[in-house]
């Protein structure tokens, strides 16, 4: 059996916990740069404000009755981990899938799965105070389905169990359902599907193997087999390996300046850097863009350069230097709102080498990036940084809801008052 | 008042190891290396669940007859049960307050410091509940100084 466990709109839950007066009212969270809506509370959803919607597009009476919040993603990311933990404590395997959801490998146990749930969503609940709900069936395609019936549940603790494939509710309800809906469907094959009269995730699981595997892939066999109740999808077959990384950001107001704009790039090579040491990665290529407001009037101009790196490289320095090339060649006078870095061609980091001659990163440059790596850790990302970083921050996010570091920063500890 | 000493390892900051260890002036490895053991670290003490444990700080001197005073550090442990005499971080009005948890016969209640306020019955699973406070920590300043706050952001 696999569970899937997600916690009930994350980012508004995240934000409640440390200020209850949230509690009941809708809660929007914003994007990077407060520039849309990107999650909701129900009560937010219940207003009919849809997602991605523009902050200031939001009717100004719906606006006065709705809380917007800066997206914290410092919290969100260290309250994702203590979920993580608290349930790596009671099950053997656990794999995350994103900063809100989990799978949960239960093969091996022998339970009863109602109460293994129930006693999965209590304990997150209590011991860290965020909602979730719980999806338990014998395939990770089933338990993320399963989940989304748990969710639509109005009683507590959320959980669905499906005992088998053949439990008579899970075929009544894919029946109900479109392949759509089925993790791994998108748009184009459920269109494909409906072109072949498959209208209904029933349909998909009976629709034989070998038809599903000439017509379509091996993938879409495997997604029926799981929907039968065979596991045989791993989670590194739907989800795209990181071959890639990329690190932008919309500029607080708009940016012409070259210097400024190499200020920014410097610190999101700085960031790519960091990624790619932290995963053991090394990259062969570098691309840098930049762009100006599509939505402003004036010559839209969007820019974008690749070139290869000497050598695979995790170098934050080498990778500045050649994405500083590529800004040189790139800039014109323009008032840029984005600039960003990207990494390619991501391969494992190789052993060291010891001279600088045959290829490869040298092992004075690792010890480098890896003393680096601890001082920033140690004392903060202001205390090193690869040249002066802007003091006035203009190319950094507004974001001017933002709650506080509540769990990371001894400064922005929430304040609870005696009565 | 007695006080029973601790013995605190040397002055590292990191816990020991083989690559780490320092070597006399010959080279040669010191023999007391052997008897060598972690330093102790308090954040290991205060926190044992790092999962259901967070850290607040007190507003206001109500609680002060009971040692729990204005800036104060909270180590709020969600996982443990509140059990009467325990101190409480609930979720009071829409604000995180600090109060004791009382039993009345046999009914358990909120109780306030401050003059004025009600005793509030507490249910069990109460919702209000937010965690139990374990431990706090108050520093000590000499006259006129301000407590010292840590300063470090991690």
């Amino acid at each position: 059996m696999f569970a899937l466990i997600d916690c009930n709109n994350f980012y508004a839950a995240c934000e409640r916990l440390f200020e209850p007066r949230l509690e009941g009212v809708p809660v929007g969270v914003l994007s990077n740069n407060d520039g849309c809506v990107i999650a909701r509370s129900e009560e937010f959803k219940a207003l009919d404000i849809p997602m991605g919607i523009p902050t200031h597009k939001i009717d100004p009476t719906l606006r006065r009755r709705v809380v917007l919040k800066s997206s914290n993603y410092t919290l969100y990311g260290d309250l994702s981990a203590r979920v993580q933990q608290v349930l790596a404590h009671q099950v053997p395997t656990l794999e995350p899938y994103s900063i809100d959801e989990c799978f949960l490998d239960l093969r091996g146990l022998q339970e009863d799965w109602h109460a293994l749930g129930a006693r999965l969503v209590r304990s997150v609940a209590r011991e860290v105070g965020l909602p979730v709900s719980i999806g338990i069936a014998p395939t990770r395609t089933l338990a993320k389905l399963a989940n989304r019936q748990a969710k639509a549940q109005s009683t507590r603790p959320q959980v669905c169990v499906w005992q088998s494939a053949n439990a008579p509710e899970l075929a009544a309800h894919l029946a109900r359902l479109s392949p759509r809906e089925v993790w791994g469907v998108g748009e184009r094959l459920n269109a494909r599907l409906a072109g072949m009269g498959v209208l209904t995730a029933a349909a998909l699981r009976e629709t034989p193997d070998s038809e599903l595997r000439r017509r379509f892939s091996v993938v879409l066999a495997r997604t029926a087999s799981e929907l039968n109740g065979h596991p045989c999808l791993s989670m590194s077959d739907l989800e795209t390996p990181r071959r890639s990384i990329l690190c932008s950001r919309s500029f607080g107001r708009p940016l012409s300046d070259h210097a400024a704009l190499a200020g920014a790039l410097r610190h999101h090579c700085q960031r790519a850097g960091e990624k790619l040491r932290r995963d053991a990665m090394q990259a062969s290529a570098i691309g840098v863009y930049l762009r100006t407001n599509p939505h402003h009037t004036g010559t839209f101009r969007h820019a974008c350069e690749w070139t290869a790196l000497p050598f695979p490289s995790a170098d934050t320095q080498q990778l500045n230097r050649a994405a500083q090339r590529l800004l040189a060649r790139l800039w014109q006078p323009a008032a840029y709102q984005k600039l960003g870095v990207m990494l390619a061609e991501l391969t494992p980091r190789q052993q060291s080498q010891t001279t600088l001659f045959d290829g490869a990163e040298p092992a004075r440059r690792e010890a480098l990036m890896e003393a680096w790596d601890a001082i920033r850790a140690r004392y903060g990302r202001q205390a090193l940084t690869l040249g002066p970083q802007p003091g006035d921050a203009s190319w950094q996010m507004n974001s001017a809801y933002r709650s506080a570091c509540y769990t990371t920063r001894w400064d922005e500890l929430p304040r609870a008052r005696a009565r | 008042m007695s006080m029973t000493p601790i013995a605190l390892a040397a002055s590292t900051s990191a816990p020991a190891s083989s690559d780490t260890l320092p070597r006399g002036a010959s080279g040669f490895p010191s023999p007391a290396d052997d008897y060598r053991e972690a330093p102790l670290d308090l954040h290991h003490h205060l926190v044992r669940r790092p999962a259901s444990t967070f850290f607040m700080r007190l507003e206001g001197d109500d609680h002060r007859h009971a040692g729990l005073h204005h800036g104060d550090l909270l180590v709020i442990d969600r996982a443990l049960s509140p059990r009467p005499g325990h101190w409480l971080v609930a979720a009071i009005d829409g604000e995180l307050s600090v109060l004791r948890l009382e039993r009345r016969e046999a009914q358990l209640y909120l109780a306030p410091s401050r003059p004025g306020l009600a005793t509030l019955p507490f249910e069990a699973n109460d919702d209000r509940l937010w965690g139990v406070i374990c431990y706090t920590i108050h520093a000590l300043p000499a006259e006129g100084e301000q407590p010292a706050e840590p300063s470090c952001s991690r």
